[in-house]
């Protein structure tokens, strides 16, 4: 695959330079950390968390309900980025910000915040228990408040996708007998996919991260970072971190094959224009 | 056979308008709308692809009116700047793109004799990041015939490639043009491209056709100040009509007095006037010889080469620009800041009534 | 675009500045000791009042209190290593089980002073399901009814998760009615339940649930109307240890039997600075804490118990007696 570095003239070395040692202690601050949670941790207490019901059922729903906030997210976010990539209205600078907003709030506040409209008092949540959706202490809750602190990068993401791809390929592919669904869906979507799943991974992986809000909304039953922590509470700092672990090589494992599928597969190299 | 034709088109854009636009083309004829950016060129050409739909006005093409259609019905071929190639499918698979779309389910066997005919056998599976410009606007081409398209839509597609090889590149499509026997409408702010492509020209600007007609009425006969700068008159010059008489118009141009023929344009004296005057149509030489009322004193400002020309920035008491021949400027030993005599070609003279 | 690569000098001077911005508050460090008190999150009001006045006494001392979960607390001293130089948790056991030597580990303390006591209640708001027909008789009753939604801590990992399970076990008996605390946890399912019952405070208010149990002092702090239960099943008087022994909580940890609600202090050996530790207690269990102590709801002990009396700091022996029946 070629990169567009290494086709573009000879930078100045000193930079480059400068630029490996300085990525390379950001590398070194975020392994650090997590190698010093393995350190210490034998293999037999990993397996017993690993082996653990309890623990296994959490990080199932910790998946599931990241898995379904992402879906939620691409399937409201990225139209939305669509939407602020191509159109230009009043207001639009309004919209950008509130898309970012949920990124400044506390979490916990986001999580008050969603009680207001996803409790059975709410004005959603009211609503969705007359047909027998609840969000208090169920998936759909754990959902909700994954869901609100983690879109904001499926939408950025997507915007700045599709922001880099020229708007008259969608033009030509009409000329060409396309209609518009199916040209943004052979043109578009394709030129702005990295974009996309770069958002839908960071989104997946913010909500498998989520504490804060989710917590306010179900506790019972545990999502992963809840397990960790009562399981902090409960026996220890082992054992927390052997759930630790094991919650971050299944993630780990999991935005391997994201990337994958963002970047590694069919042609890549004209994607970057 | 196909043609195109624009009636009144009229329409209101943002920032952009057309205003009034009325255009045809016969089959294998290339239009080239002349403007300079933001004069709409490409709201037109988009307006005839369908992507707007006109306030007022008619598009026709091959005898069929497709104002109201959308873009995948017009059977319009499209190409764009750099040549709007899609980047992440090879070459072979920009070309069979619409392919898929008007008829299902055709091997990519049918392709293979339009590489043929493209010179593309040997790039068919690169992406278009990796072609060369003339291998680019082939495929571009490949990719719209496919479709059968009824005319070629083309939106400064030279913009961004280097003269040398746009001069290549013009002659190719217009070749192609030809032997296709499509129109092609063609919009560029480069007269350039026009003077190569065009059999008719449209000049352009905010919205409105200002001039049109064959590429000779346009280039001889600019119809105002703007036509000629834009159409890079190199010598626009004003001055006042002394009088009117059989053999044309005597004109005061800087304090010197210029014999012209008679235009088309009805002027009377005292009317003011711009003179436009290529520069080839302007001749220096040592001093003396006889003197004529086509001939003025001058000095030579400054010479600057332009590939096989010089150009002389003269001094007449009104500024002139000449373009002459390398050779000739070396044999007439002409020097910068010399003392010369200017010869003007009258016939090469068109006069515009200022307002 | 075609930005020129930024000097080497443009980046690292905001690099810099931020660093000295970083570094600098530690500088001022030296200036003042820093005494670190962790504390049970229901302290959180009563000590935060404790430690104004204490610094306005020594005003040479930052006290920097940290809150969260008894359990919590002592392990972040124990597991995590962090030193602080006094403990205060919502149960006294706590300091045992986990300061004290034991399993051939060495100890952190030897002893420990119950300051204070608190009561388990229910709070509610006019909103709550059936709060108009609440009286403190007919409560157990009101509660049990269908619908009602109840919230508390998780009795696995928070005292007054489980004191609220041996309550209602205790209410079962004093009313003779041996369904009363299954009925009443029906309502209290594990989607009501968070690791601290304060969490759940915002549910209250908004409406998810319509009763909350939890401590009497976080009732008061919060201004939330609550009920007064019986001393006999509240846990909030030593006097009825005895009773209070019968009521028990199945937990992931074990059958927990009652215990009256005793808030006690330690200085865990990691302390640096033990000297203005004591004096912090000394202020705490003084006329002066005492009164902080009951203005947020908690009952007082005049003077306080100590457990392993003769450990404690001498300068403290003057404030306490020995824990009654130790």
């Amino acid at each position: 695959m070629q990169t567009r570095s290494a086709r573009s003239p000879a930078r100045p070395h000193g930079a480059l330079a400068l630029s490996f040692v300085l990525g390379g202690i950001l590398l070194a601050f975020i392994l650090l950390p997590l190698l010093a949670l393995t350190a210490g941790q034998s293999p037999t207490a990993l397996a017993q968390v690993a082996s653990s019901r309890d623990v296994l059922d959490a990080i199932g729903l910790s998946l599931a309900g990241a898995a379904l906030a992402t879906l939620c997210a691409a399937f409201f976010g990225v139209p939305l980025g669509y939407v602020l990539a191509r159109t230009s209205f009043a207001g639009k600078t309004f919209v950008s910000a509130v898309v970012d907003v949920p990124l400044a709030v506390p979490h916990t506040v986001a999580g008050i915040a969603l009680l207001f409209v996803f409790g059975r008092q709410g004005l959603i949540g009211a609503a969705a228990d007359a047909v027998g959706l609840q969000f208090w202490g169920t998936l759909a809750g754990v959902v909700v408040a994954m869901l609100f602190v983690s879109v904001p990068y499926t939408v950025n993401s997507a915007r700045l996708g599709f922001e880099a791809v020229d708007p008259r390929l969608e033009q030509v592919a009409r000329t060409l007998g396309l209609g518009p669904w199916h040209a943004l869906y052979r043109v578009t979507l394709p030129l702005a996919w990295r974009g996309i799943m770069t958002g839908l991974t960071l989104t997946f992986a913010r909500a498998i991260a989520e504490f804060g809000a989710v917590v306010i909304l179900v506790y019972y039953p545990m999502t992963a970072p809840v397990k960790i922590y009562e399981l902090f509470i409960r026996f220890g700092l082992e054992e927390a971190t052997g759930m630790a672990l094991l919650l971050l090589a299944v993630s780990l494992a999991l935005f391997l094959l994201l990337r994958w599928l963002a970047y590694g597969r069919g042609h890549t190299s004209g994607l970057g224009r | 056979m196909s043609d195109v034709a624009v009636e009144q088109l009229t329409l209101e854009l943002g920032e952009f308008a057309l205003l009034d636009i009325s255009l045809s083309l016969d089959a294998g004829e290339i239009g080239v709308i002349l403007g300079p950016n933001g004069a709409g060129k490409s709201v037109l050409l988009e307006t005839i692809a369908g992507f707007h739909r006109p306030a007022a006005g008619r598009v026709v093409i091959s005898g069929r009116e497709v104002t109201t259609k959308p873009p995948e019905q017009r059977h319009v071929g499209f190409i764009l700047q750099n040549f709007g190639l899609f980047p992440h499918l090879t070459a072979a698979e920009n070309i069979s793109f619409g392919l898929h779309i008007r008829r299902r389910q055709r091997g990519s066997g049918e392709i293979a004799p339009l590489l043929a005919r493209f010179r593309l056998e040997g790039v068919a599976d690169r992406l278009p990041d990796t072609l060369s410009p003339g291998e680019k606007q082939r495929t571009a081409l490949a990719r719209s015939l496919i479709t059968e398209p009824d005319v070629f839509l083309l939106d400064e597609p030279f913009a961004a490639i280097d003269t040398r090889t746009s001069d290549t590149l013009r002659e190719e499509l217009r070749q192609f043009i030809r032997d296709a026997r499509i129109p092609a409408l063609f919009v560029t702010h480069d007269h350039l491209d026009a003077v190569a492509l065009a059999d008719k020209i449209a000049v352009m600007w905010e919205g409105e056709i200002v001039q049109s007609g064959t590429p000779s009425e346009v280039f001889q006969r600019p119809k105002n100040r703007f036509v000629a700068e834009f159409l890079g008159v190199e010598n626009i010059l004003a001055g006042t009509i002394m009088a009117r008489h059989a053999g044309g118009y005597s004109v005061y141009v800087g304090g010197q007095r210029l014999e012209v023929p008679p235009g088309n344009e009805s002027l009377n004296a005292e009317d003011e006037v711009l003179l436009c005057l290529p520069a080839d149509a302007v001749d220096v030489r040592q001093p003396g010889g006889a003197a004529s009322l086509r001939e003025f004193p001058g000095l030579i400002v400054a010479m600057a080469s332009a590939g096989p020309l010089v150009r002389l920035t003269l001094d007449c008491g009104f500024p002139l620009t000449a373009h002459l021949l390398r050779r000739t400027v070396s044999e007439r030993h002409l020097q910068p800041h010399q003392a010369v005599t200017v010869d003007i070609d009258p016939a090469a003279v068109h006069l515009i009534r200022e307002p | 675009m075609n930005q020129h690569p930024t000097s080497i000098q443009q980046i690292i001077a905001p690099l810099l500045g931020v660093l000295i911005m970083a570094i600098s508050p530690s500088a001022h460090a030296a200036d003042s000791v820093k005494l670190t008190v962790f504390a049970a999150g229901t302290l959180a009001v009563p000590f935060r009042a404790l430690d104004e006045a204490f610094q306005k006494k020594y005003s040479e001392v930052e006290v920097q209190p940290q809150f969260g979960g008894s359990v919590k607390m002592a392990k972040q001293i124990t597991e995590l290593h962090q030193d602080a130089d006094i403990l205060a948790v919502a149960d006294y056991s706590v300091i045992p089980k986990y300061l004290f030597a034991g399993d051939g580990k060495p100890g952190l303390t030897t002893w420990y002073v119950g300051f204070a006591r608190n009561a388990i209640t229910f709070v509610y708001t006019d909103k709550s399901k059936y709060a108009q027909e609440l009286t403190p008789q007919n409560w157990y009753q009101v509660l049990a009814r269908p619908g009602v939604e109840i919230g508390r801590s998780d009795p696995d990992t928070d005292p007054s998760g489980y004191q609220t399970v041996q309550m209602l076990d205790l209410a079962s008996r004093f009313y003779k009615d041996p369904q009363l605390s299954t009925k009443i946890l029906a309502n209290a399912s594990p989607k009501n339940l968070r690791d601290t019952e304060t969490a759940l405070i915002s549910a209250l208010q908004i409406g998810q649930i319509d009763y909350l149990a939890i401590y009497r002092s976080d009732a008061l702090q919060h201004h939330l109307k609550f009920l007064e239960l019986p001393a006999e099943i509240n846990l909030s008087d030593p006097a009825h240890a005895k009773f209070y022994e019968q009521g028990v909580a199945h937990t992931k940890n074990g059958d927990l039997s009652g215990k009256p609600i005793v808030y006690a202090i330690t200085i865990p050996s990691v302390a640096h600075h033990a000297d203005w530790a004591r004096k912090y207690i000394a202020m705490l269990l003084g006329p002066e804490g005492q009164r902080i102590l009951a203005a947020n709801g908690f009952g007082a002990f005049t003077p306080a118990y100590a457990v392993n009396a003769d450990s404690v700091p001498p300068d403290l022996h003057p404030l306490v007696k020995p824990w009654p029946g130790s």
